[in-house]
């Protein structure tokens, strides 16, 4: 996971990274709602979900590693909620739907769960992997947010990769004093989470805090860092997952009447 | 208190909890516009707490003046126009995933035009041996590339009060002299927390140390530290 994210950070090579930074952001928040709004459980909805997801991910141009690796771990985060289809079917339950109209309804919800689930995780990782550290920051300073949400988003992303380095060493040191296997390690890692991660973590976050007030990075309007220009390329691209938007909304409204 | 002092601490004593044992206790020093002191002391002696309350983020009873001006919660901004620190830990300190945007943060809040300022971060990486690594991310670094990465953020804005602590930690040896020479050379008054006695011996005059929160040197010598240490050759 650590490697996951370290690497995804301005992977891509598709046509997508030409774009401005803030219109990827955007681009990508936009189709990322269109996933979401689009039903899974019509035709046309699980077709523009996949569509979008399919052709975002490639114009981003997700490496093929990137590809199976989150893959995986969405199969590791959807996949179990088919589990609970036996449960929800109610079969031999007085009352509960039975036979396979009740099995169809029953895997609704756990599809609904795994389709915009991926959906949503690929957008996601797509949209990471067309953006370098360094985009991020330009685009989020280019959208037209609060400037302390920009401060915040800006800072959350950072300090990930900077918690999860952190993360590394205490593995890493537990690995070493231990002289557990890799199994080991991980239980010895989850068991130090309160007692060693967490007042690291804390104490981490008091400097940070520190230094962002000695910096003066709360008072600054951090776009002084580097004002893009928007271009034509740009304005189509949201336009067009604006437009998808609009039409997964469409096809939620025509499935609920 | 010498009219000519950018920092001047009287009769400071800092505590973490209200009626604890204190961390420093009655410390009194000044130091000159331009004049370089070594802050040495054991570990947990109180010297990174020294630095801290000068720029106000370790509560105090006494007073400290920055350039005359007092440090308290309502002049703090203002103070920190006026100093450059260094954290000891460079990780707490780089605020941005690039060592090049890092290191001109100061300079663009500042209001310098954002190529001018970019270049001068650039030339002050060089000046630390990292100009190879300006357009890499930061936390790919080695500790002591991010270390001399947070201190160009420090330096590049040439603030006349430099409060470092520990900015030779985790530098290889060559890294340690030019940073000594480097740091020898501006005019800045400096006030250096180290254990290093070698690496502040080279460009600072003046050793005041920190024994159990106290004064319990401040000189010119050395190898009074080093004597009470027991470290001398």
């Amino acid at each position: 996971m650590r490697a996951l994210w370290h690497d995804s950070w301005g992977s891509g090579r598709g046509p997508a990274v030409r774009l401005a930074p803030e219109a990827r952001i955007a681009a990508g928040a936009a189709l990322f709602a269109a996933s979401l709004a689009a039903p899974a459980g019509t035709g046309r909805g699980i077709a523009l979900i996949a569509f979008v997801a399919t052709a975002w991910t490639a114009a981003c141009g997700m490496p093929l590693r990137a590809v199976k690796s989150f893959a995986l771990l969405g199969a590791a985060m959807f996949l179990p909620y088919f589990l609970l289809v036996p449960l929800l079917t109610g079969a031999g339950t007085p009352g509960g739907p039975s036979g396979q109209g009740g099995f169809l309804s029953a895997l609704a919800a756990p599809w609904d769960v795994v389709l915009h689930g991926f959906a949503g995780l690929f957008l996601t990782a797509a949209t990471v992997t067309s953006l370098s550290a360094s985009d991020f920051r330009r685009g989020v300073l280019a959208l037209p947010l609060p400037r302390l949400v920009t401060g915040v988003v800006i800072q959350i992303v950072h300090q990930t990769a900077v918690l999860f380095a952190e993360t590394g060493s205490v593995a890493a040191a537990i690995a070493v004093r231990s002289g557990s296997g890799r199994a080991g390690t991980v239980l010895r890692v989850l068991a130090s989470v309160p007692r060693v991660w967490l007042p690291r973590i804390i104490h981490r976050a008091d400097r940070v805090s520190a230094a962002m007030e000695l910096r003066g990075y709360a008072e600054t309007d951090l776009r002084v860092m580097g004002p893009t220009k928007p271009r034509a390329a740009d304005a189509a691209a949201i336009g067009a997952a604006v437009g998808l938007l609009a039409l997964a909304a469409a096809i939620r409204w025509d499935w609920i009447r | 208190m010498s009219v000519a002092a950018v920092l001047a601490f009287d009769r400071v004593t800092v505590r973490y909890e209200p009626g604890s044992r204190p961390v420093l206790e009655g410390v009194s020093f000044t130091l000159d516009r331009g004049e370089r002191a070594a802050l040495v002391g054991l570990n947990g002696s109180g010297k990174t707490t020294l630095l801290m309350a000068a720029v106000g983020l370790a509560g105090h009873e006494g007073l400290i003046l920055v350039d005359g001006i007092p440090v308290r919660r309502r002049t703090a901004g203002q103070l920190r126009q006026k100093t450059g620190f260094l954290f000891n830990v460079p990780e707490d300190q780089i605020l941005f995933p690039i060592a090049r945007e890092d290191a001109a943060f100061g300079l663009l809040r500042r209001g310098v035009e954002r190529t001018e300022a970019y270049r001068r971060a650039e030339a002050m990486l060089a000046e630390l041996g990292v100009g190879d690594v300006a357009g890499q991310p930061a936390l790919h670094l080695s500790h002591g590339q991010k270390q001399r990465v947070a201190l160009a953020g420090v330096l590049v804005t040439g603030p006349p009060l430099l409060l470092l602590d520990e900015p030779s930690a985790g530098l290889d040896p060559p890294g340690r002299l030019s940073l000594a020479r480097l740091l020898g050379r501006l005019d800045a008054a400096m006030l250096v927390a180290t254990h290093d006695l070698d690496f502040a011996a080279r460009f600072c005059r003046r050793f005041i140390v920190l024994a159990e929160g106290r004064i319990s040197y401040d000189g010119p010598d050395a190898s009074v530290v080093s004597q009470a240490w027991g470290t001398e050759a």
